[in-house]
């Protein structure tokens, strides 16, 4: 498989082979499975949150922190589902993470899981695009492959939701058998669904899967791992970022007005090797043709009808 | 005088009311009286004798309020003229300023008397005084503001010329955003739109501007077409989209204000690139070719011009329409000549393309059943099955070459399995039933022969159609999609069928068809009787004919060469399934005397891939998590633990996938152990003799995983109970038995008592097994009991 040509294809938004997918999800698989659940990261590293198939807009995050030729990214997960290029957003990452295996860093996030993206886009984006959902099914094996969490220098925490009580040091992850489907509760499922909260102790998410947790536990689980900071997505910030519990835990958000329409901005992180924090603010792009934006989305239905 | 007026403009009748007129910022109490809202011609005579056009112009309406103690004395006389805007606020209060500045207030004893004289007012606005409206003022449920709803009113609408400038345009964009903004002013602007064809003039003017390359002029108009989808309005969406406006309304919503310097391509696509509405069988209905074609407009809309543009409430609309369209499609399609005219495609005869188009479209009749109600879909699934769906597998499966044309067809069989796995088998025994075997298979002269000895009994054709699928084809995505079907076809809970609509119309209507069909009442207690037996009869069917067909590249040995290791993977998931799942006794036999954990076992050697070695691990730890004695036993006797260290050697310094795959399997072991201890329990002692075995065995390994509790855990566990006197004993003795070879037959020979074989059913078994047995026992047995007793 021509790995550049497939990204040149990707970039432009444009249709990849159903047998190309399966490749890459193959090659993807063996690449992970090497990962461990929580992977170790250098810096200097720019994390990333939330792109949920916005794909121009992941193309100008890319633009604008560097490109992944120069440098390392670690993404928190949520690449698919609302946007129109769910698709086309993950395989572009994993082919990046094929051509340059050590400046790409993908953890999970919640929405990488069957349940969530019958639900929310991703498969039906695949029927659209493909007309049956195979391809939906090898991303879908892909995304059990994927790193629960990271680690940037020994003390920067990376996930896509949050905190869980069944975790208090990073040891206790290493144990998971990450390859299924996200279960509806325990520490795979709390990393994933957690949110920060002004609370006391751990409490009840609305989300119906996962924690609310407050400083108490975000401090707690600094000190106990030798950290200063929690980064994590999984919740829109307006601004792009939001740092809470002095400066102990950040949110950052990547995907520009959010399902095209919520007029919010996005941030990426940057951590330098003296571990300083620079917050990269960008806006949404306005769309152009074969840039992966064209005014209509490829969610066209490809196949004559009879009904 | 009053008869000559038109029914509309009568006098009200009059309504108990307080006067009040606004003095110096404080309303004065002005007495009470009756009201009536009266019509009085201008000119008696040429009211009388004018033209009946300009009757309504030449009547004056009043408010009148007589004084109640001296009914000559009047206490208001106010006209209902110029712009004059009435308030109803809450109930009984009706408030105005007339023209001379002066603000009155009526209070009316009872909310029907202000009703009547809103009514009169309302009908004054229609037809004499267009200008004057009625606002309603009710306060906010808080307590706190209050909220204004205009009940009567002049309406602006945009303008119907075919010569439009852009300021007029202009106006008619603001006129219709601002028409939004309340339900009467809505309702005003739908029924102009409706009546006089606006959307016809939109693409007039269209054409127009467009010829002239006037871009502010075509950026307005879409903005006015996107603001008309806004109103939310079902007549106004389908004339959108019918055959005289589609190609002007896509046209329009090429142009974009938020990309004004491109032009999308609808109408190109829509006329020459995009899919085009075929024919397969002939309609014969253009009330039916109308509505499909407006179904996939309607969704092109949606999902593709309109997609950046809608917000969730029009959005629910154009589903909620095409959801209804698309009831129409699936009933029209099962009324019967067309599903027979279909199934006519697959005679030997035909055209091979004519075939694979017929399983293409029925392919997008089953899609659109997605969102279908549960009996809908049943009824629709069950009219295809009647009409011979197993013709079209027949020749999908046998006789069919292209593999996207079998991925299609096995895409219906998950869609059809998936609502409901016993609907095929079910109709299918019905026909049988009704037309006798061998009229069956005159019907049926193409079947193949495996199938047409199946599909009489308890039904497992299709299984073996998908393992052959499975084993032998090349396409990846279709064995995907088999295994999906299998493992749904294999799910007990689903065989029983209990979660579907056993007493919903469709299935009644089985039970009518049989009893019409033999002439004797089958009831539906009975029913469900024949499902208990047809699912047992349907496992021992799957487990003789079919799982040694589908397993034997794990039964054999005979794995192959590592291209294989994909289609093993999908191997050994179905045997954890089956081992987890299925019936304990009957899935064990089959496994353990088949060889099949010792072969898979020696997939986990090296020269397989790490995703097939890490799917048996998985699938052992399964196993061994079903705390079953006679795996258990096996499972140590055999060996079969060796390969998993092997395993761990090689990466026990490494932070991966497979080295967290194995210390969940450890910390398992323990974490059961440590259960088994606290309670001092025997239900664990499977989990004690294991990490004995194991610690016996791999203590040097275990050892060196020093960078998790659990393992040493293990070690600790062990050294205690072999330090306790007392546990030793039995032990030991436990240990010998289980550590002395025996075969799987001595195993089997072994009296298992009916209590242990409820334990082992599986949870779903159980469920399924509970539900069947709260059913009604068939009326046959209970009465053979009676009669027994008496």
């Amino acid at each position: 498989m021509k790995l550049d040509e497939t990204i040149t294809l990707l970039r432009q938004g444009k249709h990849v082979s159903e047998e190309t997918v399966f490749q890459l999800c193959l090659q993807a698989q063996e690449l992970l499975m090497n990962e461990a659940n929580v992977t170790h990261v250098d810096t200097p590293v720019t994390i990333c949150g939330d792109i949920h198939g916005q794909l121009h807009d992941l193309l100008t995050l890319f633009d604008k922190s560097g490109g992944v030729e120069q440098n390392k990214y670690v993404f928190l997960g949520d690449f698919v589902d609302r946007g129109f290029y769910s698709l086309e957003s993950f395989l572009l990452l994993l082919c990046y993470k094929l051509r340059y295996p050590d400046r790409i860093t993908m953890i999970r996030g919640n929405h990488e899981t069957r349940q969530i993206t019958k639900v929310y886009g991703f498969y039906d984006e695949i029927v659209r695009k493909y007309g049956n959902s195979n391809v939906w099914r090898y991303c879908c094996e892909v995304f059990d492959y994927l790193s629960l969490g990271a680690i940037i220098n020994d003390r920067i925490f990376c996930v896509h939701g949050g905190l869980s009580p069944d975790v208090m040091t990073v040891n206790q992850i290493r144990a998971i058998d990450r390859k299924q489907e996200v279960p509806h509760e325990g520490a795979m499922c709390d990393l994933l669904w957690s949110d920060p909260d002004e609370v006391n102790t751990w409490s009840l998410s609305p989300r119906g899967a996962g924690f609310l947790f407050g400083k108490n536990e975000v401090d707690q689980f600094l000190h106990t791992n030798d950290f200063e900071l929690i980064a994590r997505a999984h919740q829109l910030v307006m601004e792009g970022y939001k740092e809470m519990f002095d400066g102990g835990l950040v949110t950052v958000w990547s995907a520009p007005n959010y399902c095209y329409r919520c007029g919010n901005v996005a941030a990426v992180l940057r951590i330098e090797d003296t571990l300083d924090r620079n917050y990269m603010i960008f806006e949404a792009v306005p769309a152009q043709d074969d840039v992966g934006n064209a005014i209509i989305p490829t969610k066209k239905p490809q196949m004559d009808y009879f009904l | 005088m009053v008869n000559s007026k038109p029914d509309e403009l009568r006098e009200t009748e009059s309504k108990r009311v307080k006067v009040y007129i606004l003095e110096e910022n404080e309303w004065k109490d002005t007495g009470t009286g009756f009201c009536v809202g009266k019509v009085n011609g201008a000119d008696n005579d040429k009211a009388l004798n004018g033209k009946h056009s300009d009757f309504h112009r030449d009547l004056a309406a009043y408010l009148v309020v007589n004084d109640e103690g001296i009914p000559d004395k009047t206490l208001l006389l106010s006209k209902l003229e110029g712009n004059i805007e009435y308030q109803r606020q809450e109930e009984t209060l009706i408030v105005w300023k007339d023209l001379s500045g002066q603000d009155i207030a009526l209070s009316f004893e009872e909310s029907t008397g202000c009703d009547a004289l809103c009514e009169f007012i309302i009908q004054i606005q229609k037809t004499t005084e267009t200008n004057i409206s009625l606002v309603a003022v009710r306060s906010n449920d808080d307590g706190l503001g209050s909220v204004h709803e205009i009940i009567t009113g002049p309406v602006n609408l945009p303008s119907n010329e075919v010569d439009q400038d852009e300021k007029v345009l202009m106006d008619s964009l603001k006129i219709l955003n601002e028409n939004t903004a309340f339900e009467y002013l809505r309702c005003e602007t739908m029924e102009f739109v409706l009546k006089n064809s606006y959307i016809a003039t939109l693409i007039q003017v269209f054409d127009k501007a467009e010829s002239k390359h006037a871009l502010r002029k075509l950026l307005l108009l879409s903005n006015i077409v996107k603001t008309l989808t806004l109103y939310n309005h079902r007549d106004i969406l389908e004339q959108m989209v019918d055959d005289d406006h589609i190609m002007g309304i896509v046209g329009i919503l090429e142009y974009d204000t938020e990309f004004p310097l491109s032009k999308a391509n609808h109408r190109e696509y829509l006329l020459h690139s995009g899919p085009h509405f075929k024919e397969v069988v002939p309609l014969k209905s253009e009330d039916m070719k109308s509505i499909i074609k407006k179904t996939y407009r309607l969704q092109f809309l949606k999902d593709v011009v309109l997609v950046r543009f809608l917000d969730d409430h029009s959005f629910n609309l154009i589903s909620e329409v095409i959801l209804d369209l698309q009831n129409c499609i699936i009933d029209f399609i099962q009324t019967e000549p067309f599903l027979s005219r279909l199934m006519a495609l697959f005679a030997e005869k035909n055209r091979i393309e004519n075939k694979r188009d017929g399983i293409r479209m029925l392919h997008q009749c089953v899609l659109i059943t997605k969102y279908l109600e549960h009996s809908e879909k049943s009824k629709f699934f069950k009219a295809l099955v009647r009409a011979g769906l197993f013709r079209i597998f027949d020749y999908a499966f046998g006789v069919e070459t292209d593999s996207g044309i079998r991925i299609l067809a096995t895409d219906m069989v998950i869609c059809i399995i998936e609502h409901d796995i016993l609907l095929i088998n079910t109709v299918q025994n019905e026909l049988l039933n009704q037309h006798g075997v061998l009229d069956q298979e005159q019907h049926l002269p193409k079947r193949t022969s495996d199938t047409s000895q199946s599909a009489l009994s308890s039904d497992v054709s299709l299984l073996s159609i998908l393992s052959k699928i499975l084993l032998t084809d090349k396409n990846l995505g279709l064995k995907e999609q088999v295994v999906q079907a299998l493992n749904t076809l294999l799910h007990p809970e689903g065989c029983m069928g209990i979660d579907s609509d056993y007493n919903d119309t469709g299935n009644m209507d089985i039970v009518m068809n049989l009893s019409d069909g033999r002439g004797n009442g089958i009831t539906n207690e009975a029913l469900m009787d024949n499902v208990s037996f047809q699912m047992t009869e349907y496992f021992n069917n799957f487990y003789s004919q079919v799982a040694p067909l589908l397993f034997a590249p794990l039964i054999n040995d005979s794995f192959g060469n590592t291209d294989d290791d994909i289609l093993l993977i999908y191997l050994v998931k179905l045997v954890s399934f089956i081992a987890t799942e299925h019936n304990r006794r009957i899935s064990r036999e089959f496994i353990l005397e088949n060889d099949i954990l010792v072969n898979i076992s020696k997939l986990i050697a090296p020269r397989h891939m790490l995703q097939l070695r890490l799917t048996v691990v998985r699938c052992l730890k399964g196993i061994v998590c079903l705390n079953d004695e006679y795996y258990h036993r096996y499972l140590i006797s055999e060996n079969l633990y060796e390969p998993i260290f092997g395993l761990l050697r090689e990466n026990i310094h490494e932070d991966n996938l497979a080295n967290s795959c194995l210390l969940d399997f450890f910390r398992t072991v323990s974490s059961q152990c440590l259960q088994a201890q606290e309670l001092q329990s025997t239900d664990k002692k499977n989990f004690i003799i294991l990490n004995k075995h194991l610690v016996k065995k791999y203590r040097d390994d275990l050892i060196a995983i020093d960078y998790v509790p659990f393992t040493q855990e293990m070690i600790r566990i062990y050294d205690e109970v072999e330090g306790t006197n007392t546990l030793t004993k039995t032990e030991t003795q436990i240990t010998f038995n289980s550590e002395g070879k025996r075969t799987f037959a001595e195993l089997s020979e072994a009296k298992i008592t009916s209590k242990e074989n409820n334990g082992e059913e599986t949870l779903t078994f159980k469920r399924a097994m509970e539900k069947l047995t709260t059913a009604q026992p068939p009326k046959s047995i209970k009465k053979d009991f009676l009669s027994n007793e008496s």
